[in-house]
Order: structure tokens, then C-alpha cells, then sequence
């Protein structure tokens, strides 16, 4: 058995097989460079937790033409509802659409069961000419002044040297920080999501969402549900089963001393969400760390030799009303890869050519989205709009649709005293709406 | 000395999920590994490799079992070898040991052949004896330990309700072992590398000097062989010249007398003949066929 070091020499290393680093090998692989993706899990995707609705499918697309007949996607998303949550009561805005971009291909987004879709996403690269080395733990990279030259891995003899390295380790980067890219996270900045899959038959699902063929439905919840613990929660439709969860803001579990797990119950035994759920067997169980804070915690893209994409660099947009993770994680993988080959051309890998990371970020509006969103996150996160407004809309409804004889008050009025009733400030409103077109408006 | 390891490639357990409605496995997220016990052969045909030994890992199998000899190479086995016949989805435990048996001979035969004792898939585990009666080696089953002096092996086997029981073998020999005898080494990074890359050699039928008619063993059939009904039970009666009190004595203990099992013993050949005449007695066994 061979013992020396090993003489393996890769152009681009991809640590990660999620949806960032398979893009990344995939657009490296095809351009012909000798690529290596290593995944902690026994196969790509093992690990993988989100929702999971894959928006953007047309950023895909544009990497594998009509993707979506060949991946094992579940619906695409026709509908969507965002609503706010009372223990009692609920109050949601609807949308549900069949315009041509969103049920004529290439779509808008499909739910994605990620082991599945991980798996499938991996099998491209590789059979572009990707590696794909799985069960493999990166546990830091390899220097050689001041530059990074490749990685070391938790195997015997498990140097690995490569030109480029490009971290897609996921929302706790272990590789970030090691070469001080990212700094070491704060709880506020964190998210805990805690998952379920619920199997039921498809007629079923069609019935309850009042659903057509593969049309499938994303909600998302935000109040009550979780109590006064910072969040929200969700619900997606897969082809023969429901992806539901709640996500919870990690330092607001701590301060309220709550169990995630305990939310979750609580969420699927909410009157809105119970019938829904009914009837249904678990299937998978699963949580996972989620970077909420958006543009505040990027970290730097890259140094000599290396860059940082998906999660790991904190490319989640989280504002309540888009809740993204994967476009931006395909985005962002897809432009480290082309970074990566720009600098394979030239042979040069200096904190300069690696830029070029940073210029296609921006000019496929992946950083402009987050800087235009930077405050929505805190916003979405702060103590009223979490418990405050959804009980107000809760209550304001409740009493704006009763019937009892009593004198009908017009909306004003209304308003005014369910806010005076759960406690409202009229200047903390006034100050809200300031930060809410700072968030979403302007 | 030369060690063969027979591998065998099965669905991960924990990754088959069948939709409760339709009966359907989703194949999707199946996982393909290799047999556990297959894993716990190699590492011990691994430990017993002495310096100018080689360790030969085998498989029966379609392309897609290339994955487990790869996995065998990573760790460090010196060749691999696949046997075939194309056109066949699965094989029965007759037509694999039939294969691999050859595929022995053929290659040169080795001084001890290491199977895993049964596959999380079928579990009948004939494998291994049935590759010992081909070869005419002696077998020995459910291994949970094993040394190596000089040309025989001692070892330990389990036996039910936690017994253990030991013994030697003289190579050659086919040893069985348990999953849990032993846990497969981690590959190291170059031999993932090099396993990855390796050509995996074939063979198919004409290359071990077999047809298709060689695999073709009648299937086996399976009859009712008697009604379910309980079998009329003797009436005890009390043997008549015998003194009344005597008599009376017999009828009280009627039924009470100790049940009696018949022992044979003999030669192996006498043996299985008594086997068969008690089960043709009996009615378990058609005497035509």
C-alpha cells in the first residue's frame, strides 16, 4: 500500500457536492479541466436539508437545458401563500397563477427532494469529467506562501493539491474560516430549520391544495406559529408527499429556552396546518443551520487560490418574502467555476484573477439582489413584525368579519383598537413602516 | 499464499423505501453497497496478508457491481475479478457459487477462499458451502474469528443461543465469516484514487469454459404435502393378558408415556438415506420424484 504523499494534482478542488459546488464542477468539468468534488456524505446529498423549492429554474436550465425532464424534481410551483398565523387564526395573502412563466417550461421553481436532487445535480458533473470523491472530510487546505494550493483530507495520506480551491462546505465553513475569509458567526445571524417529510398518497395532495397534475403549492408561515421565538415556518408540496418545517432564529431559541423540535409539533397541530397534514406518515426527519442574515454576513469571496460559494458564503435570501438558497447557491458555484477557469487559462491564481468571482456575482445580480434586500432580513427578524403585526392582522380580521349585532366600526376605527388591544404603539408603527420600505420599497 | 474473497453488491437496507400504496421500491434513492459480511471477508483476507501474499476479490455481477471490487481496491486488494453472463438479471446462490467456482479454477486456485456468511438480500447462505462442494474443499460457516498456522486455520464459529464452538481446518478451505467479525479498514486517498481508475477485469461464460445450459439447474418446486388436519392419534388400549391392576396401571398412565425420537447413526451416506425414508414416511417427500 502506498503511503507517500499523494501525487494527485487536480486544477480546480470543489469541497462540497451541494448545488454550488456541483455547479462548480459541472462548468469546470465541461471546460475541460481536471476536477475534483469531494463530499463529506456517503453520496452527494446525504447530508443536504432545505425546504426545498428550487426557484430560478431558468438559471439551471441555462446549465442543462430542460433539466427538469431528466431531475427528479416533484411539482413545480404555481401557487404561493404567505400567511400570518394566530394561535387561533389565520390571515394569508394568496397568489396562484397560470401564466405562461409559470406553468409552461422552463418554469418558475420546482420542490426538490434534496438527496434526490443533490444526487442527480453531482451525477452531471461527473459525468461531465468531475471526481466525485464522497465519505470524504475536508479538514483544511494546504498553504504554500500565502497561497492556497490544495486540501487535506481526514484519509490516510489524504493531501490533495489543486490550483483552485472553491468552498461550497455549507452555511458553517469550516474551509472559510480556517483561511479567515469568514469570521466566526453570530447566533442572531443563524437560523435553525428542523424538517419534515410527510408521505401521502398524490390524489390526496391534489385534492387538499386543490392542485392540477404537477402543479404544487409553496407556503410559508409567519406569527404564532412559532410562538415568541423569532420565525417562521413552511409547507411544500412534493409529488406524493409534503416538506414542512419551521425555522427558528437560533440566539431567539436560546433567549426563549425553546425546543425546535417542540415548534414543529406545534406548527403541524395549528388549525391551519392540522387537516392539511392529516393522515400523512413521516418519512424523513431532518435540520439543519440556515445563514439568515443575508448581506451582513457575506464573508470575502476569495483569496489566492480559493473562493467561497453557496452557503458557505452566506447566500440565502431571507426577507420574508423571498426565501432562496439554491438559485444563488447554482449562481454562485456557476461563477467560482467560471472564475476558476479564467484563471486556469491564464495560470494564474492570485487574489486578482480569482476577482473575476466577484465581477460575475454582480453582473448575474446575485450580489446586487442581497444589497438591495440588506435590511429586510432584520427587519423580517424583529420583535413586532414576528409577534405583534400577525396577531394585530389576526385580531383586526377576527373582528372585521364578526357579525354580532354590535355596531360596525369602520376600518379606522377598527384598526386603532385592535392596536391599542394587543398593545401597539402608534409611533413604533409609524417607525416600522419607515423600515419596511427601507426593506422592500426603496 | 493466495487468498480469494468473494464480494457481493446489494441494496442499502436503509435506503429502500417502498410507497405503501403501490407496493413500488422507489429506486430513485436506492444505494448500492457492499454485503456487510462480504465487507467483514475482505478486511480479514486483508489481515491475513503476509508479505508476498495476494489478495484476489471476486464478484458475480453486471457492470454496476464493478463498485465493490473498486471498493476492494481502494482498501488494497491486488486484483479483482468480475464474472458474467450477459442477459441475466440476477443469479441464484447455485448459479453464483457455480460461477465463482469456476472463475477459481480457471484463474489459478487459491489456498483459501473468504465469503461473507450470508447477504442482507437473499441471506440463505449457501454461497460459500455450495462453493466449497464445487471445489471439493471443506467449508466452515458463521466464522467469527480466525488464525492462521502455517496450512491450517483455527477458528471460532457461532453457534445458536450464543454458543461458540472452535476447531481447525486444513487449507485449502472456504471459511464463512459473520458481519460483525471484523470492520472494514478505510481507504486511503491514493487508493480511492488508483481503485477509481483501475480496468476491472471480466470474465463470461465461454472464458470459463462454461454454456448457458451449465446455469440452466431445475428450478425449485415446491408442494403441499399434506392436508393441514392433525394426523389420527393411536387409541391406547390396554394390552388384554396382562392382570387387571396391570391393566388398570397401563390405562392411568395412557398418554403419559415419554415421547420417543428415534437416533440413527452411521455413516453420512446411511444418514441422509434415514432422512429421506423418515420424511417419505411421513409424507413430506414424494418417493417418485
Amino acid at each position: 500500500m502506498t503511503t507517500s504523499k499523494t501525487s494527485e494534482h487536480f486544477d480546480v478542488i470543489v469541497v462540497g457536492a451541494g448545488p454550488a459546488g456541483s455547479a462548480a464542477a459541472l462548468v469546470t468539468a465541461r471546460a475541460g479541466l481536471k476536477v475534483l468534488l469531494i463530499e463529506r456524505g456517503e453520496y452527494p446529498g446525504a447530508k443536504n436539508v432545505s425546504g426545498a423549492v428550487l426557484y430560478g429554474s431558468a438559471i439551471l436550465h441555462q446549465l442543462i437545458p430542460n433539466w427538469w425532464e431528466q431531475a427528479p424534481v416533484e411539482r413545480h410551483v404555481t401557487r404561493r401563500e404567505l400567511a400570518l398565523l394566530s394561535p387561533t387564526t389565520s390571515v394569508s395573502l394568496d397568489f396562484q397563477s397560470v401564466a405562461p412563466s409559470y406553468v409552461d417550461p422552463p418554469f418558475n421553481g420546482f420542490t426538490v427532494l434534496r438527496p434526490k436532487f443533490d444526487r442527480w445535480f453531482a451525477a452531471q458533473a461527473e459525468a461531465a469529467g468531475a471526481f466525485v470523491l464522497n465519505a470524504t472530510v475536508v479538514d483544511d487546505v494546504l498553504r504554500e506562501k500565502g497561497q492556497i494550493v490544495g486540501v487535506r483530507t481526514r484519509r490516510e495520506a489524504g493531501d490533495i493539491r489543486g490550483d483552485v480551491v472553491i468552498a461550497c462546505d455549507g452555511v458553517n465553513s469550516w474551509l472559510a474560516r480556517k483561511v479567515g475569509l469568514q469570521r466566526q458567526l453570530r447566533t442572531h445571524e443563524l437560523a435553525l430549520g428542523v424538517k419534515e417529510v410527510i408521505g401521502l398518497d398524490e390524489s390526496v395532495i391534489r385534492e387538499r391544495f386543490h392542485l392540477d397534475g404537477s402543479a404544487g403549492v409553496a407556503r410559508e408561515y409567519i406569527g404564532a406559529v412559532t410562538g415568541s421565538v423569532h420565525g417562521g415556518a413552511f409547507l411544500y408540496t412534493n409529488r406524493n408527499s409534503l416538506s414542512l418545517g419551521v425555522i427558528s432564529q437560533l440566539s431567539s431559541l436560546v433567549e426563549q429556552k425553546q425546543r425546535a423540535y417542540e415548534l414543529l409539533e406545534a406548527f403541524k397541530a395549528h388549525p391551519s396546518v392540522a387537516p392539511l397534514v392529516r393522515g400523512g406518515t413521516l418519512r424523513e426527519y431532518s435540520a439543519h443551520l440556515i445563514p439568515e442574515a443575508g448581506y451582513s454576513m457575506i464573508p470575502k469571496l476569495f483569496t489566492h487560490g480559493m473562493m467561497v460559494a453557496g452557503d458557505a458564503a452566506g447566500l440565502c435570501l431571507s426577507t420574508g418574502i423571498y426565501i432562496e438558497g439554491i438559485n444563488y447557491a447554482i449562481q454562485s458555484g456557476r461563477a467560482a467555476g467560471d472564475a476558476a477557469i479564467a484563471a486556469c487559462e491564464r495560470r494564474e491564481f492570485s487574489r486578482d484573477t480569482l476577482s473575476k468571482y466577484l465581477d460575475l456575482l454582480r453582473k448575474r445580480h446575485v450580489a446586487g439582489d442581497f444589497h438591495a434586500y440588506r435590511h429586510a432580513p432584520a427587519f423580517v427578524n424583529s420583535e413586532r413584525l414576528q409577534n405583534l403585526y400577525p396577531e394585530l392582522a389576526a385580531r383586526g380580521s377576527e373582528a372585521l368579519f364578526r357579525v354580532d349585532g354590535n355596531r360596525k366600526r369602520k376600518l379606522l376605527p377598527l384598526g386603532w383598537r385592535t392596536m391599542r388591544e394587543v398593545g401597539g404603539r402608534p409611533h413604533q408603527v409609524l417607525k416600522d413602516i419607515y423600515h419596511a420600505g427601507r426593506a422592500y420599497l426603496w | 499464499m493466495r487468498i480469494a474473497v468473494c464480494l457481493s453488491r446489494l441494496p442499502d437496507p436503509k435506503t429502500v423505501e417502498v410507497d405503501p400504496i403501490t407496493g413500488e421500491i422507489d429506486a430513485s434513492r436506492t444505494l448500492y453497497v457492499l454485503n456487510p459480511a462480504d465487507a467483514a471477508a475482505l478486511e480479514i483476507a486483508l489481515e491475513l496478508r503476509a508479505p508476498g501474499d495476494r489478495v484476489t476479490a471476486l464478484t458475480v455481477g453486471s457492470e454496476a457491481a464493478d463498485s465493490v471490487l473498486r471498493d476492494a481496491l481502494a482498501v488494497g486488494a491486488d486484483d479483482v475479478l468480475r464474472v458474467w453472463e450477459e442477459d441475466r438479471a440476477t443469479t441464484r446462490p447455485l448459479v453464483t457459487s457455480l460461477l465463482l467456482a469456476t472463475a477459481l479454477r480457471t484463474e489459478g486456485l487459491p489456498d483459501l477462499v473468504v465469503c461473507g456468511a450470508r447477504t442482507l438480500a437473499g441471506g440463505s447462505g449457501k454461497v460459500p458451502a455450495l462453493i466449497a462442494e464445487n471445489l471439493g474443499w471443506p467449508a466452515v460457516t458463521d466464522v467469527l474469528e480466525l488464525s492462521l498456522h502455517a496450512a491450517r486455520v483455527h477458528f471460532q464459529r457461532r453457534l445458536g443461543r450464543g454458543g461458540r464452538s472452535e476447531g481447525e481446518v486444513t487449507l485449502p478451505a472456504v471459511l464463512a465469516v459473520q458481519a460483525d467479525a471484523a470492520r472494514l479498514r478505510y481507504a486511503t486517498l491514493p487508493g480511492i484514487m488508483r481503485a477509481e481508475r483501475a480496468a476491472i477485469p471480466v470474465r463470461h461464460l465461454p472464458d470459463l469454459g462454461l454454456s448457458p445450459l451449465d446455469l440452466n439447474f431445475p428450478s425449485p418446486t415446491f408442494r403441499t404435502p399434506m392436508p393441514p388436519y392433525a394426523r389420527p392419534r393411536e387409541v391406547f388400549i390396554p394390552d388384554s393378558h396382562l392382570p387387571p391392576h396391570e391393566r388398570a396401571a397401563q390405562i392411568t398412565s395412557a398418554g403419559i408415556a415419554k415421547r420417543s425420537g428415534k437416533v440413527v447413526e452411521g455413516a453420512p451416506e446411511e444418514l441422509a438415506d434415514a432422512i429421506v425414508a423418515f420424511l417419505a414416511e411421513q409424507g413430506f417427500l414424494d418417493r417418485s420424484a
